[in-house]
């Protein structure tokens, strides 16, 4: 993480500290502190624990058990390939080996020069064009194995 | 200057909407309104025009397309276009039509009736107009709404809070992104009528993180409605806000969907109490699903037995389906309740997508039966539905044609249940990882004959004992599999 990236970050953890009589919100913290940072380094759940007055544990459980909280820093651009019925039934799984085989990687990994980092997820809501992959907020629908090179293309 | 339709839907974007925009925004000859979607996603992107005789549309449309749509050449007129035109369109008159943000266009549209009728009533009878519409919640419980909504009234506090469950996890629905980013102000006055009946001071969206340009939509919505001074009930302010979710399925479920507002962990709690007496820290809440708050304000405005007398005996009013999966025309079919699965897969569907075979339907998301063709003539209603051992849910209908492998989708569904549930109790938690490993099991040919009836054991004891739906409802897709399509089991047995 660069100092760049940190620059304003305990400003902005202290804008999360619970003014009485509200009580601390752990997930909205994890997701400002995302949205600030990118992902949620795990070296800052004392500092973000203490500010919003709770333990550790609690934070770190509100941490592991989102799936869009992310503890790692995803590659420049995040692919998120759609798994839900719709993009199953409309072979969904073979644009994901194309995705993966294009960009060579396991799922999760950071790779291609930190370009890239490929995961899967649940239901987009994109089901009647499906399937979809989304890359960064960009949603694609109606993605064949063949395009997938073109469409990564345009991510740099 | 010809002004042109284009609808700004993730879904219609997702389709090559956005790409004609970029490529059109600098001609002069036209004016391009980006309006919500139709719903008739297999047109998308989708171009409209005005014409003496109500709207013209271009369907599928690419960037090249522009000169015949502002020449007027080769347009289908939208009252001609049977997906749209066999659908009775209520909650979702306005859908392909208005722009989202327009608050004007939402009240020429009858917007806000709904409310100026409640502001009128008493709180009892707004409850008592509910009561008579008949509304059963359309999330995927459909308990009664005016049960929850008297509790909640009749419960003294301080504060009461309002919540639009908008963690729309079920695979294959998308009404409730639809509606937040395409009729906004919906959503925000069937909450005022809700805040209305049972005094609430607070409101929240709690929209999925999937759905990041819906919450803004909503956002920018609550902003509009605040400066147009719509966000007052009984000359208090209302306060709206929405708050993201981080991807848990379980947090769809009422009381995870709270503990997750709250900022903790999404678990499942046990009830009673209900959240109408007892929710969001510890005070009266009504958390109800968006479609379901967006079907309010046309019931005040018309009255509970004008919806009482849409539908069947006990399913009153329409229910937006939503078709996905290897159909021909995927979108969203609003109709009456009581149609049958067939017709809807036949007149809306327009049959399977070209060169495949149709092998099974998925009715109400990842927790909702398997139908074979043998099947399909069940109406649409909770009753039969419930009569048959399955749910409507949400309204997701996900076709699947004869590339499907059976052992692989049903694998699939114990891996997504083991991997979302959340923890709370013993039979969810620890059943779906153990019928996850006997259907992987199968598929690796090592299975036995005793693998399957200990999986249908299994299931009976998820079905019974679990918590919540997802423990509870995960082995029907998994055991419907297998009844329907016993072969594709068996035959990957070990000898």
């Amino acid at each position: 993480m660069t100092t760049r990236h940190r620059l304003g970050f305990a400003e902005m953890l202290e804008t999360c500290r619970p003014a009485p009589p509200d009580k601390p919100n752990i997930l909205k913290t994890l997701l400002a502190v995302q949205s600030s940072l990118g992902y949620v380094p795990t070296s800052d759940l004392p500092q973000i624990a203490q500010v919003l007055g709770v333990t550790v544990a609690q934070v770190a459980g509100v941490l592991s058990y989102y799936s869009d909280l992310r503890t790692q820093l995803p590659g420049r651009h995040l692919i998120r390939v759609c798994m839900g019925e719709s993009c199953t039934a409309n072979q969904g799984a073979r644009v994901f080996r194309a995705i993966q085989d294009h960009v060579c990687v396991a799922v999760g990994d950071r790779v291609d020069a930190e370009r890239f980092t490929v995961e899967q997820m649940s239901c987009a809501g994109n089901c009647a064009v499906s399937p979809t992959v989304i890359v960064d907020d960009e949603v694609h629908g109606r993605v064949e194995p063949s395009q997938v090179a073109a469409l990564l293309e345009r991510y740099k | 200057m010809v002004r042109l339709y284009l609808a700004n839907d993730t879904s219609s974007r997702a389709a090559g909407a956005g790409r004609l925009a970029d490529a059109w925004c600098e001609r002069a000859e036209i004016q391009l309104i980006r309006t919500s979607s139709r719903g008739a996603f297999f047109l998308e992107p989708m171009v409209e025009r005005d014409t003496p005789n109500g709207r013209e549309a271009w369907f599928n449309v690419a960037p090249d397309d522009l000169p015949r749509i502002v020449a007027g050449v080769g347009g289908t007129p939208v009252a001609e276009i049977p997906f749209v035109q066999q659908q009775t369109r209520f909650t979702f008159a306005n859908f392909g039509i208005t722009e989202p943000l327009a608050i004007d266009e939402y009240q020429t549209g009858g917007g806000l009736k709904g409310l100026a009728a409640a502001q009128g009533l008493s709180p009892e009878a707004i409850v008592g107009e509910l009561r008579l519409s008949r509304l059963r919640g359309r999330g995927g419980a459909a308990f009664p709404v005016w049960k929850k909504w008297q509790v909640a009234q009749q419960t003294g506090s301080e504060h009461k809070y309002v919540v639009a469950n908008a963690d729309e996890g079920d695979a294959g629905t998308y009404c409730d992104r639809m509606i937040m980013e395409g009729d906004p102000f919906r959503l925000i006055e069937g909450m005022m009528i809700c805040a209305k009946a049972i005094g609430a001071t607070r409101g929240y969206i709690y929209c999925r993180y999937e759905y990041p340009a819906a919450a803004q939509t909503m956002r920018f919505a609550i902003q509009k409605a605040r400066e147009a001074d719509l966000l007052d009930c009984d000359d208090s302010p209302f306060d709206l806000e929405v708050v993201v979710g981080a991807g848990s399925y379980v947090c769809g479920e009422e009381t995870a969907l709270l503990e997750s507002l709250e900022g903790r962990r999404g678990v499942v709690l046990a009830k009673p109490p209900y959240p109408a007496e007892s929710g969001l820290y510890g005070r009266p809440t009504i958390v109800s699903n968006v479609l379901t708050f967006a079907t309010i304000p046309n019931i005040l405005a018309q009255g509970g037995a004008w919806h009482a007398s849409l539908g069947t005996e006990g399913s009153c009013g329409t229910m937006a389906l939503q078709l996905g999966g290897r159909v021909k025309q995927p979108g969203l079919v609003e109709v009456p309740f009581g149609l049958t699965l067939r017709d809807v897969l036949d007149r809306f569907g327009g049959g399977m997508a070209p060169g495949s075979r149709f092998k099974a339907v998925q009715v109400g998301g990842p927790l909702g039966s398997l139908f074979p063709e043998s099947q399909l003539d069940i109406p649409i209603c909770y009753d039969a539905f419930a009569k048959a051992g399955a749910i409507l849910g949400h309204g997701g209908i996900v076709v699947y044609d004869d590339e499907t492998n059976m052992v692989e989708l049903a694998r699939h569904f114990m891996a997504f249940t083991a991997d979302e549930s959340c923890g709370k109790c013993t039979p969810c938690r620890i059943g779906s990882v153990r019928g996850r490993e006997i259907l992987e099991r199968i598929q690796r040919g090592q299975g036995t004959a005793e693998d399957l009836v200990l999986l249908s054991d299994l299931g009976e004891t998820m079905k019974a004992t679990s918590l919540c739906a997802l423990g509870g409802r995960a082995p029907y897709p998994v055991l419907t599999a297998i009844e329907h399509f016993p072969n594709e089991f068996s035959s990957r047995r070990k000898v």
